[in-house]
């Protein structure tokens, strides 16, 4: 029997059958596209976007340009520059420019420092249309994040 | 008529050598009379380039050697330098590591089962196989923030918490992956197509998989049982309770048997590892600069493709003075040949596939 | 009717809508393809371009016409340029010979839904889609390059040896049709009262597996076969003969799923010509009945392609001389019987 039974399931095409049906049943199953440009996936709470800068409820910046960030950067991301002005407590930067086309989002920046100034993002288009666009400056660094889509350009990726 | 032997090309612009190696292929008619493998064109010089990083640093670097598997490069480099400087990783860091280790081995396979039929032309199981392996991204995001080259492990422990939220979510992955698994098995198992391309193709021995230094799943799938997990427990690899699956005749379908089964075995660690998750710390006091005084250091784990091992030499500055990398898909490769002679030249693709290469390790 | 109207008109009108017919459903066919390949790997498939995308297959057309034509300075050129001609054009020729539904009375003037009425048009057509055969090994040759050689060469032994199982059973038909003209076959089934299709199943089957073979789709579809030979033949081809080779290739298989409807499943006429009950099909014009039932053929071409994986070339050689040319021969012998005998 189980001889004639296999040569009658493999005659009646039965395991081809049963990869129609899957298809077939798939057909009608729930879709995983996500239709980009009008629906965006929220990406997650911790994700490692691009880094910028913040200030603190005063609107006081937190980097102390201790520099610590740009040791801790195997890539070499950072260029930070820092000045003690006249009767301020800390250093502050002068200079802070970051390269995102050289970033890996590791996140070793923003776990060494000390006051907590860097942090990911959640803005994950990364996109640029030349490479002084991927460049960060100071300014640049607190505007760049959140508010990143309405900093830069929607065309050329560039701050307007 | 006898057919002149031509030499072909495949890659390194082809589509189905997995990234850019490229075949010197002698084939006679449809036979294959050799394979030559050429690599080196995605060479980075990643070795080199841990020499100028300090010890933390190239942590996020060896994301990018396996990057279908990123996070077991980390765990094998991490675990090497934990060895080599003697940091004690507290027990609760290293449930959570294994849990993600798992994880990243299920999107591995995943991966790999669509390369593999897409390679052999059944084109939906490509997308089934992303369809679950996106599921497992979205806890990886979920957990560290990345998706691809995650760098979800640190020296001395993990950068975050598995919270009772996360290990839900990490539940409910797992009980839809099954179900992913029966669809994609209802449609290849059985094929006779699928079989016809798979029993029998790139058969392989035992001793010659050994002898060409063959590990992970294609060696087992000769039946020779060798896994690092349970032959040398690392990571706390022995406080669970699993199966390691073998197949008999080192076949390409053996081979796709045994990654299908070491899917289900994954599903049960990751289980196991969240239900007896210990309290505790989720990472060692490290310090900051970690200087490691001069020794060397081999230490392997079972990588998703097979054994990966990184030897380190340390000389007492913070950074290493050597690193090694015994990459599996690297030494895998050096079985293709065997594999593919006479066979046809369709059967190249699938045996190549079957071994699932990632160039990126190769290369270095 | 004006004479000017009757000869010169509407044979200009029907042999812009042969041109035009195909290329409408072969752009549908495209969008077809890749929409329901989409949803059965659950996503959503080209949708922007138009409705739900489908003008998208008409998009890449435009796109691949206004790209640069590249021919390798090894390439024999003349062979290289005629080979997508050959192609494209044996395919549109076959559809003069294919009836798409039945005579429009308009007055006195009776308006056929075909170019040429042959009593051998079954032959014609089994002839010209032969002739693509030659576009293929043409510019898989001309290419001077191994991939589209090796190609060119599955396609060759591919496409010949499924040949004789497709006469074969193209054969039984018109053994039972007594007619090799393709009007003639679906007027005897009308008569007949059942499609051949139910009379000959194995005749069918055979056919339609020979028939997706014949177009190089999958599971058969070695000589282009993305993941071994990167496109097969027309690898090297760019631009607009890209494009030729392109919707030629979903011509024929438009093609086949006519000849399929006509021969075995009635063309023209609404399911069950015979029973009374279901007289209220008729209402329908033959036009819809056809166009319905070539659109069913053309779905499970898409739906084959999402589900099986790609045979071997020793396989493919294998199911063709040691099933079906045996089941076509026994197939036909009792067909033959059968007629002979009643
Ligand atoms: S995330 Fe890593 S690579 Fe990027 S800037 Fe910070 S330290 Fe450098
Ligand atoms: S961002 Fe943080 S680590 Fe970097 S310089 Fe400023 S304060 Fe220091």
């Amino acid at each position: 029997m189980s001889r004639i039974g296999r040569f009658l399931k493999s005659f009646f095409l039965v395991d081809m059958l049963r990869g129609l049906a899957v298809t077939l049943r798939l057909y009608f199953s729930r879709k995983v596209t996500v239709q980009y440009p009008e629906q965006v996936q929220e990406p997650a709470e911790r994700f490692r976007g691009i880094v910028r800068l913040y200030r603190d409820d005063k609107g006081e910046p937190l980097c102390i340009a201790c520099k610590a960030c740009q040791r801790a950067c195997g890539t070499n991301c950072f260029d930070i520059e820092g000045k003690k002005e006249e009767g301020a407590k800390v250093m502050r930067p002068t200079k802070f420019d970051w390269k995102l086309d050289r970033c890996t989002f590791c996140g070793f920046c923003v776990e060494v420092c000390p006051t907590n100034a860097i942090r990911f993002s959640r803005e994950f288009r990364l996109t640029g249309t030349d490479k002084d666009g991927l460049l960060f400056h100071l300014p640049d660094m607190y505007l760049a994040g959140e508010d990143l889509q309405s900093y830069l350009c929607a065309g050329c990726r560039r701050p307007r | 008529m006898a057919f002149k032997e031509i030499n072909l090309n495949m890659g390194p612009q082809h589509p189905s050598t997995h990234g850019v190696l490229r075949l010197k292929l002698a084939v006679d008619n449809e036979v294959v009379l050799s394979v030559e493998s050429i690599i080196g064109y995605l060479h980075r010089g990643m070795e080199k380039l841990w020499e100028n990083l300090t010890y933390t640093q190239v942590v996020p670097l060896t994301d990018r050697l396996d990057y279908l598997a990123s996070l077991s490069n980390n765990l094998g480099y991490v675990l090497a330098v934990e060895k080599l400087a003697g940091i004690e990783v507290p027990r609760r860091a290293r449930y959570i590591r294994v849990v993600l280790a798992e994880l990243q081995r299920l999107a591995s396979h995943l991966a790999w089962l669509g390369f593999q039929a897409n390679d052999i032309g059944a084109m939906s199981v490509l997308l089934y196989g992303f369809e679950a392996r996106e599921t497992i991204l979205d806890v990886f995001e979920e957990y560290c923030g990345a998706r691809l080259t995650i760098h979800g492990i640190r020296i001395g422990g993990v950068p975050h918490d598995l919270d009772a939220a996360l290990a839900a979510r990490i539940r409910k992955v797992l009980d839809g992956i099954p179900r992913r698994l029966a669809d994609i098995r209802a449609l290849l198992d059985d094929n006779r197509i699928w079989k016809q391309r798979t029993v029998g193709v790139g058969r392989i021995a035992a001793d010659d998989a050994i002898a060409y230094g063959l590990t992970g799943p294609c060696l087992r799938a000769c039946g020779a049982a060798w896994d690092m997990r349970k032959d040398v427990p690392y990571s706390s690899y022995d406080e669970f309770d699993f199966d390691v699956p073998l197949g008999r005749n080192g076949d390409v379908y053996d081979r796709y048997l045994v990654r299908l089964e070491e899917i289900c075995q994954s599903i049960r660690i990751v289980r196991q590892a969240l239900d007896g998750l210990p309290e505790g710390e989720t990472s060692a006091k490290v310090p900051r600069v970690l200087k490691v005084a001069p020794a060397e250091v081999f230490h392997t784990i079972e990588a998703p493709k097979g054994i990966l091992g990184f030897y380190i030499r340390s000389n007492g500055t913070d950074k290493p003075e050597r690193v090694k990398m015994k990459s599996p898909s690297f030494i895998n490769l050096q079985s293709v040949e065997h594999m593919c002679k006479g066979n046809l030249f369709s059967d190249v693709v699938g045996i190549l596939g079957s071994l699932d290469i990632v160039l990126g390790e190769i290369d270095k | 009717m004006t004479p000017f109207v009757a000869d010169v008109l509407i044979p200009v009108g029907k042999i812009v809508a042969v041109i035009l017919y195909p290329m409408i459903m072969v752009v549908v066919m495209i969008w077809l393809e890749r929409r329901v390949v989409a949803l059965m790997q659950g996503r959503l498939g080209p949708n922007r371009v138009g409705f739900q995308g489908v003008l998208q297959p008409v998009a890449d057309a435009v796109k691949l016409f206004f790209k640069e034509d590249i021919m390798q300075r090894q390439a024999d050129a003349f062979l290289f340029n005629i080979s997508p001609v050959l192609v494209m054009f044996s395919s549109l020729l076959a559809f003069c010979f294919v009836p798409l539904g039945e005579p429009i009375r308009i007055g006195t003037y009776t308006l056929t839904l075909w170019i040429a009425e042959s009593p051998v048009g079954l032959l014609i057509i089994l002839g010209l889609s032969s002739i693509s055969v030659f576009g293929v090994i043409f510019g898989g040759w001309a290419s001077n390059s191994k991939y589209p050689l090796m190609g060119a060469l599955r396609s060759v032994v591919q496409v010949l040896s499924y040949e004789i199982p497709t006469g074969l059973t193209v054969l039984t038909v018109a053994f039972v049709a007594r007619s090799m003209d393709l009007v003639e076959i679906v007027r005897r089934q009308e008569a007949s009262g059942t499609w051949y299709g139910f009379l000959m199943p194995v005749s069918f089957i055979v056919f339609w597996i020979s028939a997706v073979a014949e177009t190089n789709r999958a599971p058969f579809d070695l000589p282009e076969a993305e993941s071994e030979l990167v496109a097969g033949y027309h690898t090297e081809y760019s631009g607009m003969k890209f494009a030729f080779f392109y919707m030629a290739e979903y011509a024929h298989m438009v093609l086949v799923s006519s000849l399929v409807v006509i021969l075995f499943f009635g063309g023209w006429l609404p399911p069950f010509p015979s029973v009374k009950a279901l007289a209220f099909l008729h209402a329908v014009p033959g036009f819809v009945w056809y166009l319905v039932k070539i659109m069913f053929f053309l779905y499970l071409y898409v739906w084959i392609r999402a589900t099986l994986p790609r045979y071997r070339f020793d396989a493919l050689i294998r199911l063709v001389w040691k099933w079906l040319i045996p089941l076509a021969l026994v197939n036909f012998l009792v067909v033959a019987l059968v007629r002979v005998l009643r």
